[in-house]
């Protein structure tokens, strides 16, 4: 079905191919540039969406891409090894965990191209860098390896970066430092954690007649079972003579490296606040892309490295990330509600739900953890919905100050429904994704720790009330004025609300279409707990 | 028997649904014809369960359908639909309310602009509600439950611009969701200690009726938690509030949805559970206990009120007071009979008022007066309404009322002696509102006329059945087959005479001393007033329970979000700033480093030289 066509590739590259035909496009032409750009983002959703229909857990092999990349030869002088080297590899796949993540950047990303209709400047740069982005994140999602998923990691910065520094709003440069500081802080922190991964359990010896191979890889799957395999050179005791062996101490230091770089992106409580700013100052429909996809990169970071190799120390960290998780939904709640920028009452509410992928990911079981990737899709299609309104309410009223707007639904009735619709889709509604995500989550952690998911449910409460006092601040009330003569959505910005807002409901009412991809993909997780425990 | 329509009773709410879907499409266009799409989604609906009902009643068996919903791993969660006699009797209730309402609606909101939208809500809620109501397991009713409470909360807020709906809409959706999670959390439990992790009624009846298989604590648990959802959704003190700001919705609406329909979803949802309570003494305890004083509670607040809809949504919670006072005595039977009965006469009064409202423009009712002979329909429809309510024989209400009477007089004096106070406060409210709404004088020029017929026809048959509905289950040898229908046996009734003695003559002694004070003039109306004005501004002031919330929680919610605000921007915040600041600060440290001093070079080398020579070292402690 796949045969040798590099699927995968092309899926994440095709905004690069997008991008060269905008070089040669005029730069004045709005339109031209524009259009290439949404119909750019188009392969990769089409693509996505159609590996997500034929995707079948039980062959993982199939879409499976593997080249040798980067080759350093080592001089190694030990006995008995023949050769030596780092060896880093073009490895693309996919499985039940990256799958909608990936569906989700290339559908979000669709939608933000569409909602970029707002850019006023510059637009083939902007649009150059809305590609890169892309790219980046689907690398992130499907990427094998541990410097090539880093690369793709940092291609997503750097896109940002330019993107919030360039089109953001008055103190755009200032938010776009602050960014750049605080997540290359998170990506050393990465490098650090990956680096000492790769150079223990990343190490392979292939015997031969001689001596043996000594190979350094970045690979995820071999840093994997080196770290859980009982008798790889990693788990023997370390001594002088063992280099590769990792003693708790280090494993437990590498696991809380990863938590704090993805602990960041999440973001985890306390390190939310570089956020803020971002959502404040980018662009809307760069904020589409960063609240709805990039954040998420933390909570797959989270589960993909540091439960995916970690299991043990995760399950000891468990309530403390539970703890953490907890805090978070009530914390981001509680300042929700009393933000008075319409921005930031979401912002904080991302603290919150990102909470809850926490609590999701802290149950460890099967539920939880679905319940966390569920979260995870859920909230991206909600965020951008959001902002995606942020966007086009900040276009014609000039503001998204709560004070200043009132009575938006008599001029606008059908954005305000809209804003309406993913309000309640954000506070859990049922009948909508949130409340899946929402549900999974704490149903998975209920089982290990009653008290902890019931303090978070408080925030369940605290949701509708902040969600509720920020939506009915603008939309409900008296009419006012100063907007009565405001235009509602136009098509294009119509198009783009109708159908997230359709997977939002899809998503709602038919979970199976996300849960029955994801079945299995834990499976090795949970196992490894299990044998832990019996163990 | 043979199922044979059973099967069939998920369309049920489908119809419903199909109106709101086609509304939401094109709504906006169809201005006529919007309203009557919805009403005939609502009248399919009231035919389909109209003939399910009368399958079950003639002994069809009972039948349930679904699939799996969510699977993961091995737990399995489903979706499916239930027909028994308690939920074929409840999908006739909320249908044909729906229909009336759909109809009266028709002519009460002609000339609003959005009236498509109020028909799409309308039929949304109607799609919901119907959903609650043949839901086969917990996790599906509460996934409706939430969705009644959605379309509550837009049908409050549906005259967007007027501030007081906004913000009843805003309290109504929060202090339900303070139920609500408590819901959630009994989901929680039951879904890890049920056997096999079935949510099903079926099954949790099977377990709870079984002693031993999950422990008396953990049952009181679930059953509270389950109980807090209905006390939030049936506006049982303490989360009564939200019901009477909820009156800022349409009249129709307040019929519908905080009359009859929705508000009873609480007690529904115990009858639905009430294996899990009567496993456990100490819930139905405190069920009986909360319903008692609800009822009482609010009836006394219902005395002071002067908005015609607050009064009769006070009665309503008081109402609902009643019923839940009937589950906690253990009476399903009582509890759903009175759901039943007040369904009709209520709606049938919320309609009523909503027809003198369209007349006169107040809500005041000391602004009204003399309505009985400019609106004649209305006035005689309204009085049987008042009079069902009341419990004056042979009206609905009154067997209704006398069966969870009989069963507190069986049980519980005490809760029986509340239950006739209670009863006493009604007659005298209602009979103050009838009397200063319909008879004297005109007051303030407003002297009303009659509301069209689309209006007047669905009083008219609500009318009837609150006459007649109270038939279906008397206190006689041979007339209660409801319950046994319902419950599968027959309701106890021992010292019914006494019950009915007492409860016909304190409703008539009401109704007397309404007579004397708002007709005749014998009492003084301000003779309390003058005597304890304290009494009286408490009552107006419905115990300044809002104001104490208000103290409670909104104001420390605040304080809270504004001290996490301070600690967010300077401490976290400044924490973010040191980093950046430090990474700056590493610059300028460095760049000053290159000073072409090749000494300090030399430096530099040492150091570093000595720190790798240290980390090399210090592999072995690893």
């Amino acid at each position: 079905m796949a045969g040798s066509f590099p699927w995968l590739t092309l899926l994440t590259f095709s905004p690069i191919i997008g991008l060269i035909v905008l070089l040669f496009l005029p730069g004045t032409n709005r339109r031209a540039l524009r259009w290439t750009a949404i119909v750019t983002t188009l392969v990769p959703l089409a693509l996505s969406l159609w590996l997500f229909a034929v995707h079948d857990a039980s062959d993982p092999d199939a879409f499976r891409e593997k080249a040798d990349w980067i080759t350093i030869a080592l001089n190694h002088e030990a006995v008995n090894i023949e050769s030596s080297a780092y060896v880093f590899q073009y490895h693309l796949a996919i499985d039940g965990l990256s799958l909608p993540l990936v569906v989700l950047a290339s559908l979000v990303a669709v939608m933000a191209a569409l909602a970029s209709v707002h850019i006023k400047k510059r637009w083939k740069a902007f649009y150059v860098w809305f590609l890169l982005l892309e790219t980046g994140m689907l690398g992130v999602f499907l990427a094998r390896d541990l410097i090539l998923f880093f690369l793709f990691f940092e291609l997503t910065l750097i896109a940002l970066f330019f993107l919030i520094g360039i089109w953001g709003s008055l103190n755009r440069e200032k938010a776009a430092n602050t960014f750049l500081i605080y997540n290359g802080l998170g990506s050393a922190l990465m490098l650090i954690a990956f680096v000492l991964l790769i150079a223990t359990a990343g190490a392979s010896l292939n015997a031969t007649q001689q001596g043996g191979d000594l190979v350094y890889t970045g690979d995820y799957a071999t840093i994997r079972s080196n770290l859980t395999a009982e008798n790889s050179l990693t788990n023997l005791p370390g001594h002088y003579e063992n280099p590769f062996a990792l003693s708790d101490g280090m494993r437990w230091a590498i696991f809380i490296l990863l938590l704090a770089a993805f602990g960041i992106k999440l973001p985890m409580l306390p390190f939310h606040t570089w956020m803020l700013r971002v959502h404040a100052e980018a662009p809307p429909s760069v904020v589409m892309i960063h609240s709805g996809v990039l954040l998420k990169m933390g909570g797959y970071g989270l589960i993909r490295f540091g439960v995916g190799l970690f299991p043990g120390l995760a399950e000891e960290a468990a309530f403390v990330l539970a703890l953490l998780g907890a805090a978070g939904v009530l914390y981001g709640a509680a300042l929700a509600f009393v933000q008075t920028e319409f921005r930031l009452v979401l912002a904080y509410s991302s603290v919150s739900h990102m909470g809850i992928v926490l609590l999701g990911i802290a149950s460890l079981n099967e539920i939880g953890l679905q319940g966390a990737v569920y979260q995870l899709v859920s909230h991206g299609l909600i965020s951008a919905l959001l902002f995606l309104i942020v966007g086009s309410l900040h276009e014609r009223t000039g503001t998204t100050e709560l004070d200043e707007l009132g009575g938006l639904a008599r001029p606008m009735p059908f954005m305000s429904g809209m804003l309406l619709a993913a309000g309640v889709a954000s506070l859990g509604l049922p009948g909508l994704s949130g409340f899946v995500g929402e549900f999974l989550s704490f149903l998975g952690l209920f089982e290990t720790m009653k008290w902890v998911t019931a303090i978070a449910a408080i925030g369940v409460i605290l949701a509708a009330v902040y969600i509720l006092r920020s939506v009915l601040k603008i939309t409900f009330g008296p009419q006012q004025e100063r907007y009565a003569a405001l235009k509602d959505a136009r098509l294009i910005e119509a198009v783009p609300m109708i159908a997230l807002m359709a997977f939002i409901v899809l998503l709602g009412i038919y979970p199976s279409v996300l849960t029955d991809a994801m079945q299995g993909s834990f499976d090795d997780i949970i196992a490894q707990l299990n044998a832990r425990m019996g163990g | 028997m043979e199922t044979v329509l059973s099967q069939y009773a998920w369309l049920v709410p489908v119809f419903p649904l199909a109106a709101f879907l086609i509304l939401l499409a094109f709504g906006r266009g169809m201005k006529r014809t919007g309203p009557v799409i919805a009403t005939l989604g609502s009248l399919a609906s009231l035919v389909l369960s109209a003939l399910v009902l009368i399958e079950q009643l003639g002994g069809a068996d009972e039948y349930n359908n679904g699939f799996d919903w969510i699977q993961i791993g091995g737990y399995t969660l489903t979706v499916g639909f239930d027909v028994t006699n308690l939920t074929a009797l409840m999908m006739v209730v909320v249908s044909l309310v729906a229909f009336l309402v759909n109809v009266y609606s028709i002519g009460y909101m002609k000339d609003d602009e959005r009236i498509s939208v109020f028909f799409a809500y309308v039929a949304l809620f109607t799609c919901s509600m119907l959903g609650l109501v043949i839901a086969d397991n917990l996790l599906m009713l509460y996934i409706f439950w939430e969705l009644v409470g959605l379309c509550s909360f837009l049908l409050i807020g549906f005259w967007y611009y007027k501030p007081e709906a906004k913000a009843a809409a805003k309290k109504a959706f929060i202090v339900t969701r303070v139920g609500d999670v408590g819901f959630l959390i009994a989901l929680l439990l039951l879904f890890w200690y049920m056997p096999d992790h079935d949510l099903s009624f079926a099954a949790i009846a099977n377990v709870f009726g079984q002693t031993g298989l999950i422990t008396e604590g953990i049952t009181t648990l679930i059953a509270i938690l389950i109980f807090l959802g209905a006390v939030g959704k049936s506006g049982q003190f303490p989360l009564h509030v939200w019901l009477p700001d909820a009156m800022e919705g349409p009249t129709p609406i307040s019929a519908l949805i905080h009359a009859a329909t929705m508000v009873a979803a609480g007690v529904f949802l115990v009858a639905r559970t009430f294996p899990i309570f009567e496993a456990s003494p100490a819930a139905l305890d405190t069920v009986a206990w909360v319903g008692a004083f609800t009822a009482i509670f609010a009836a006394s607040i219902a005395i002071a009120q002067d908005d015609i809809k607050r009064i009769l949504a006070y009665s309503t919670v008081s109402q609902l007071g009643y019923m839940m006072m009937a589950l906690g005595l253990g009476s399903v039977t009582a509890a759903m009979f009175h759901l039943f009965t007040h369904a009709f006469f209520k709606a049938l009064l919320f309609l009523g008022a909503g027809s003198v409202i369209h007349a006169v423009h107040t809500q005041n009712i000391h602004e009204m007066g003399g309505l009985g002979k400019t609106m004649k329909t209305t006035a005689w429809t309204f009085a049987v309404g008042a009079l069902a309510l009341a419990g004056i024989p042979p009206l609905s209400g009154f067997w209704s009322k006398d069966a969870i009477l009989a069963e507190a007089l069986h049980d519980h004096p005490a809760l029986f002696a509340i239950g006739i106070a209670a009863a006493l406060l009604t007659a005298l409210y209602m009979s103050r509102l009838f009397f200063l709404v319909f008879a004297g004088k005109p007051r303030k020029g407003a002297s009303g006329h009659e509301s069209p017929a689309v209006m007047t026809v669905p009083l008219v048959v609500l009318a009837l059945l609150a006459v007649v509905a109270g038939f279906v289950e008397m206190p006689f040898e041979g007339t209660g087959w409801f319950g046994e229908w319902l419950t599968g046996h027959a309701a106890a009734h021992e010292g019914t005479a006494l019950v009915m003695l007492v409860s016909t003559a304190v409703g008539l002694l009401g109704i007397y001393l309404g007579w004397l004070i708002y007709v005749k003039g014998a009492i003084p109306r301000d003779a309390v007033t003058k005597r304890m004005p304290w009494l009286t501004r408490l009552l107006e002031r419905k115990y300044y329970i809002d104001e104490i919330y208000h103290a409670v929680f909104v104001v420390s919610l605040r304080a809270i979000g504004r001290a996490f605000d301070a600690f967010d921007r300077h401490v976290v915040g400044g924490a973010v700033r040191l980093a950046g600041g430090a990474a700056v600060w590493t610059g300028r440290a460095a760049t000053r480093m290159q000073n072409g001093q090749l000494q300090s070079y030399g430096l530099y080398a040492v150091i570093g030289l000595v720190i790798l020579a240290a980390a090399i070292a210090g592999r072995r402690f690893w």
